[in-house]
């Protein structure tokens, strides 16, 4: 990537970023009432995080195969409650072993 | 009354902890970004100003798309960090009257999702002493959070660098599972945008009709007027409020 282009980049979403952070909280004084936006802006970061997951993650490894297990342990996991620290690991070092250690036995 | 100082000290005490949880996910982004061979500079300064992993992520997402108009970029971004705009305006109403224009400036920038919610739930009004408190530790987690992982990835052997190719992943799927048990509309529209997603991005005439980085911004929209639409969230559900605080990165 370019460097000038990020730098560039960087620059201009930090002022927005600014302007979405301050403005409101500097000038504004009443409540969003508005059941529709609520919801809407309820939504957004599931939508967002789920954008990014899928279909990407499929491709984040060496394999599909080591892939979808990463996957799959990473959901049960997060179904069963446990926090971010231990999914995250789980879900890498099964990744890991299916790669060095259990696809190798059948190449 | 409690004076300043202790304030302050309430706050980096209730700063640590959220410090601490920044710690790895701005590892995983920076392994990412590793992955994109983002010089190392320009990457520590993007953390540095913006300041939030998701919105980083997205950015990641967008580069390795190959996406190279500004407006995209732009446009994901604000949709993204769209939500400030409503914590912001929610905060006005929970600091104390002497909070200074000076401090609300000066605070804004540090104020994420997490402090957010940790603020919310003080008792009475809040005063500068305690934002100052609470803004410094999570800001120096995500800075050593985002500098390791981006050097340590740099040293690592070829197999786990493949390995951790999915940590980042890993990160969003526990943001987002866990809520997915308390409350049927999560589940319902996670599912929503995990089908929409994949349509825009894997169908290929669509793919290839959509400019880079198009399909994020088109399942984030229809995903969210989709619910607000069907499934309206009451402000008055203070759980779900407090599922959502706790999953936004």
């Amino acid at each position: 990537m370019d460097s000038r282009f990020l730098l560039i980049l960087s620059l201009i979403l930090f002022g927005i970023s600014c302007l979405m952070r301050i403005i409101p909280l500097v000038f504004c004084k009443g409540k969003i009432k508005s059941k529709f936006l609520n919801s809407f802006l309820y939504y957004i970061p599931f939508a967002v995080m789920t954008s990014i997951v899928i279909p990407e993650v499929f491709n984040s490894t060496s394999s599909v195969v080591s892939a979808v297990s990463g996957v799959v342990l990473a959901v049960i996991l997060g179904l069963l409650g446990q926090n971010m620290l231990v999914i995250a690991f789980s879900s890498t070092a099964v990744v890991f072993i299916i790669e060095n250690f259990i696809l190798h036995l059948f190449n | 009354m409690i004076n300043d100082k202790e304030l302050f000290q309430k706050g980096l005490k209730d700063g640590i902890a959220i410090g601490i949880s920044y710690v790895p996910a701005a590892m995983a982004i920076s392994i990412a970004a590793v992955k994109q061979n983002l010089p190392f500079g320009e990457w520590e300064l993007m953390s540095a100003l913006l300041y939030s992993s998701s919105a980083q992520a997205a950015i990641l997402n967008l580069i390795s798309n190959g996406a190279t108009a500004f407006f995209i970029y732009i446009l994901t971004f604000s949709i993204m960090n769209f939500r400030h705009v409503l914590f912001s305006l929610s905060l006005s109403q929970k600091l104390d009257s002497k909070v200074g224009m000076f401090s609300r400036v000066l605070f804004a920038p540090f104020n994420t999702d997490e402090i957010y919610s940790i603020i919310m739930q003080q008792t009475g009004k809040v005063r500068s002493s305690y934002l100052l408190g609470i803004s410094i530790v999570p800001y120096i987690g995500q800075i050593i959070g985002i500098t390791s992982g981006f050097l340590f990835t740099k040293s690592l052997p070829e197999s786990l660098k493949s390995a951790m190719g999915i940590t980042l992943y890993a990160v969003f799927l526990a943001l987002v599972v866990p809520p997915m048990r308390k409350s049927m509309q999560v589940l319902i529209a996670v599912v929503l945008a995990g089908v929409i997603s994949w349509a825009l991005e894997c169908i290929p005439a669509v793919k290839t009709s959509l400019p880079a980085g198009a399909p994020m911004i088109i399942c984030t929209l229809l995903t969210c007027t989709l619910g607000a639409i069907f499934m309206p969230v009451s402000s008055e559900d203070e759980e779900l409020e407090e599922e959502m605080k706790k999953s936004n990165m």
